[in-house]
């Protein structure tokens, strides 16, 4: 409790530093400790020659948790499981149908074809969530099981190779479809539609009454995410370097934990990209730190369960004593 | 009064099934109260101007500036013809609690604060100084402080001055002094009949009689669904509107 307390006092002299901490829980805290951890067991990992690769094997559990959140922050139940599966997707189509089929490399066209089918499948789960008014869940699971049924029918075993700049994505130059990611999102925040996103997502009676357009907004968001998850796929596909079609799906759950572990309320309205990314890193943190002593990965899940479990009760303790501290005020 | 341009019309207005239909012209300058017994139709009335809900007989119309008119069949409609609607539930359909007290006030109009197609803090900030000043409402450091650490009276004026950003020819306020001190009520009185003599039209729909007698020029009684009577001058008593409200001839 020490650690917390002093981080307080700190946060209290500067109100930046709190508006960040009041937005990500308790995910930097987690992420500084399980970083000096792993910085100790295995220092060659994490030296800065080794930081491509290293940002290269966290990517896609970021890029799925970037991509999980806008959804989510539309609120009323807002939440799109089919990520993991439209990272297999496009997993499977970059590699078995563009590069090797029809022998297309050029990374303009992998890059568009990406994002065209996260976007296409967002307007499909935007329309079946918003316009249909199907509960999230429910018919963003209709498109995980569509999803994950395609794919292995076009692709039953793993197969095939990618080209060279895209394994460099996975490398060398890992820091590229992330940064494109968070620069996007950026831009995005700038915008109106930010502001409505979080406003719908905060009270969407309150919102409707205002003028804003609820349902656009909410489709919109799950078009956003549909985008981001097609550029997640593409770091998969850079990470793993071949068509895999098992590997995708498995980043739904996680990448939802994630995004709870970086303080994004499933409720909606609260919280933001860079929580999520948070959230996404102390997992993966975690993940290689008990790799290192050899821990089985049902040990791993056992681990995610309890780190996230932990962190939303903390995170709702501080939301009850931050409310206290303002009220005293 | 009677000959300032209408703003916004009701033809064979009806709110339910087989009640009879009204009509009704809401003036520029002019400040309309509605008045009734709980669920006796003022609601409905104000809702159905506002584009919330749909006439069971009728429309309500708004003219354009090119002439002609336009009808208005839903929220987005009224809200592009110059209405702006301040609900009665604040807590459940007015604030974003967990928004601060700027963003509460921009979020119906952010397109406003563009520069360069990006939303510019600063640019938010000016607009949000002037109605400040204008309803003199007193919040701390609005950028940072959450809605929900201001009175009830001054978070009933951000959300005046989230309608008012709209620039509107007609102003719709349902029951806007519910649970409002009595200093706030005076300066929102103040402030609703500056914007009237400005030329905006305002409706109020008020749960207190006494307030539709201090602010209103025409006071709408409605009985069962159904325009009971408009009074106006020196009919509108205090008498008169609640022998009305309860369906006694006066």
């Amino acid at each position: 409790m020490t650690v917390l307390a002093t981080s307080s006092s700190a946060a209290g002299r500067a109100p930046a530093l709190k508006a960040i901490w009041r937005q990500t829980g308790f995910a930097p805290i987690l992420f500084i400790i399980l970083l000096a951890i792993n910085i100790f067991i295995n220092p060659a990992r994490f030296a800065p020659s080794a930081w491509g690769t290293l940002i290269g094997l966290a990517a896609p559990l970021i890029g799925a948790a970037i991509a999980s959140a806008p959804a989510i922050l539309g609120g009323r139940g807002g939440i799109d499981i089919s990520v993991g599966p439209i990272m297999g997707f496009v997993n499977a189509i970059v590699v078995l149908v563009l590069i090797q089929k029809l022998g297309l490399t050029s990374p303009w066209i992998v890059v568009g074809a990406a994002v065209a089918i996260g976007g296409l499948v967002g307007v499909l789960n935007g329309f079946l969530a918003t316009i249909l008014r199907i509960q999230p869940i429910v018919a963003t699971l209709g498109t995980y099981l569509l999803l994950v049924g395609t794919t292995l029918t076009i692709l039953p075993a793993p197969t095939g190779t990618v080209p060279v700049w895209l394994k460099a994505l996975g490398g060398p130059l890992s820091i590229l479809p992330l940064g494109a990611v968070f620069l996007i999102w950026f831009g995005i925040r700038r915008l109106p539609y930010y502001d409505h996103l979080m406003a719908v997502g905060s009270d969407d009676r309150a919102a409707y009454t205002a003028g804003i357009p609820v349902t656009l907004v909410r489709f919109l968001s799950y078009v956003i995410t549909g985008v981001f998850a097609g550029v997640a796929g593409l770091m998969m596909t850079a990470l793993i370097g071949s068509a895999d079609p098992s590997i995708g799906p498995t980043y739904t759950l996680i990448a939802i934990s994630a995004v709870a572990l970086g303080g994004v309320s499933l409720a909606g309205g609260r919280g933001g990209l860079i929580g999520a990314a948070i959230g996404a890193i102390d997992i993966f943190l975690l993940q290689s730190a008990l790799t290192y002593f050899n821990f089985s990965t049902f040990v791993l899940q056992i681990a995610y369960g309890s780190i996230l479990v932990i962190a939303i009760v903390l995170t709702a303790l501080q939301d009850r004593w931050l409310g206290r501290s303002r009220e005293a005020r | 009064m009677s000959d300032s341009p209408i703003t916004l019309s009701a033809r064979g207005l009806s709110l339910k099934r087989g009640a009879a239909p009204f009509d009704q012209d809401i003036r520029r300058g002019e400040i309309v109260g509605l008045a009734g017994l709980d669920g006796h139709g003022q609601d409905a009335f104000m809702e159905t101007l506002a584009g919330l809900r749909a006439p069971v007989t009728g429309s309500v119309t708004a003219p354009l500036a090119k002439g002609g008119e336009r009808a208005i069949t839903s929220f987005r409609r009224a809200v592009q013809s110059g209405i702006a609607y301040l609900p009665r539930d604040r807590r459940a359909t007015g604030i974003f609690p967990s928004m601060s007290i700027l963003d509460n006030f921009a979020i119906a109009t952010v397109g406003r604060d563009r520069r360069l197609g990006l939303i510019s803090p600063a640019e938010r900030r000016k607009r949000y100084d002037y109605y400040r000043e204008r309803l003199s409402i007193v919040a701390p450091e609005p950028g940072r402080n959450l809605i929900t650490t201001l009175s009830g009276g001054n978070q009933q004026k951000v959300l005046l001055a989230r309608a008012l950003a709209h620039k509107p020819d007609v102003l719709l306020l349902n029951d806007p002094t519910r649970g409002v001190d009595i200093a706030t009520r005076r300066v929102l009185y103040s402030v609703f009949r500056e914007l009237a003599n400005e030329g905006m039209a305002l409706v109020v729909l008020s749960t207190e009689i006494e307030e539709a007698l201090v602010l209103c020029d025409r006071i709408l009684v409605f009985r069962e669904q159904e325009l009971a009577a408009p009074l106006e001058g020196v009919a509108r008593s205090s008498e008169r509107i609640i022998a009305t409200m309860f369906g006694r001839a006066a």
